[in-house]
């Protein structure tokens, strides 16, 4: 008895944990969609397909298998001055910084962009955004 | 009681004429309005003038005689709303795409950096061409000077700004004759419906 009371005690302590972890990504997705209509989409649009040849698109890319989370972050938050890759293809326009941007803010727009264009839906935690931006080139 | 008849014929002239008043919605003449030696109304006017394309050919008032064209400022590197207004401005670079009567005149505000070379690289990457789509630089003066006179439009250097411009998103619709005849939100898509609704009334006109 005391057993199984202890086995469904466990059970509810690991479903509530699970799902606090999941409301924290749903909520950087809503804030993340916010920050990215504010900040991203001017150039890359709302849908993330880009604008021609001047600037690249984020969904349906190998962006998000081919390049590190970390460098993206860094990306979003000092600009990018040399040519990226995208699909194959180069793109030089210049993208400017976004200074303003802190960790939680990028946390939140990696999750929303993970959550609609990466296989990986998962949350890119505060602390992986501090220890990015910490590391940046 | 009594009926009251109204003949039908009377029906049929009231209907034509409503409809006809429908069909004679017309544009306004923006901008001040002077009165003629005959008194009659003298609308405002772009002036002449006259910029270097993308390809390195020259681009004057002749280029838009008889067309009706679309004007903006913008310059390549904005990170603000240019690219939103890119956006907007392709759209209706492909929904006229078989119309010749119909041009887009993009204006640099940023000719020191934005030359020639630069604008050409641009219009590429958007796959674009002229004569449909001209993106034009000049003399800065010039170019400042016919935006907030002629197209009435913001656009100038303010350090303060982000990218070093402080510059309105407008659209400027010019009919065949030099006469603004609308000016849009260049950033909101709505607007831009607008737009396009009131390029093909003009057309018809």
């Amino acid at each position: 008895m005391i057993n199984k009371l202890a086995i469904l005690g466990l059970m509810i302590i690991g479903i509530s944990c699970e799902s606090r972890e999941e409301i924290t990504r749903q909520q950087y997705v809503v804030e993340g969609m916010n920050l990215y209509q504010t900040n991203c989409a001017n150039c890359h649009q709302v849908d993330g397909s880009g604008l021609k040849d001047l600037y690249p698109p984020l969904a349906r890319t190998d962006l998000w298998q081919r390049v590190k989370m970390s460098e993206l972050a860094c990306i979003i938050k000092h600009g990018q001055k040399d040519s990226i890759q995208v699909n194959g293809k180069p793109y030089n326009a210049y993208m400017p910084a976004n200074p303003k941007l802190q960790a939680l803010d990028i946390a939140e727009l990696m999750t929303y962009m993970r959550e609609k264009w990466s296989p990986n839906k998962t949350i890119f935690s505060l602390d992986s955004a501090r220890y990015a931006l910490k590391n940046c080139p | 009681m009594q009926q009251i008849r109204i003949p039908l014929s009377k029906i049929v002239f009231v209907f034509l004429v409503v409809l006809g008043c429908q069909q004679e919605k017309k544009l306004p003449f923006l901008g001040p309005k002077e009165v003629g030696e005959q008194g009659d109304t003298l609308y405002h006017k772009i002036p002449d003038f006259k910029f270097l394309n993308q390809d390195s050919l020259w681009v004057s008032q002749k280029d838009m005689a008889g067309k009706i064209y679309v004007a903006d400022f913008f310059f390549t590197t904005c990170p603000t709303i240019c690219p939103k207004m890119k956006t907007q401005l392709l759209r209706i670079y492909d929904k006229f795409a078989e119309d010749d009567r119909v041009r887009i005149l993009s204006h640099t505000i940023d000719p020191e950096y934005d030359g020639v070379r630069v604008l050409k690289d641009y219009a590429k990457k958007l796959n674009i061409t002229s004569p449909r789509w001209n993106l034009v630089t000049g003399k800065k003066s010039d170019i400042y000077r016919l935006g907030k006179k002629s197209y009435m439009v913001t656009a100038q250097e303010d350090a303060n700004e982000e990218g070093g411009f402080v510059h309105s998103g407008a659209f400027i619709l010019v009919d065949q004759n030099r006469h603004v005849r609308g000016i849009y939100d260049g950033t909101k898509e709505e607007d831009v419906n607008h737009l396009i609704e009131d390029m093909t009334l003009l057309l018809k006109e």
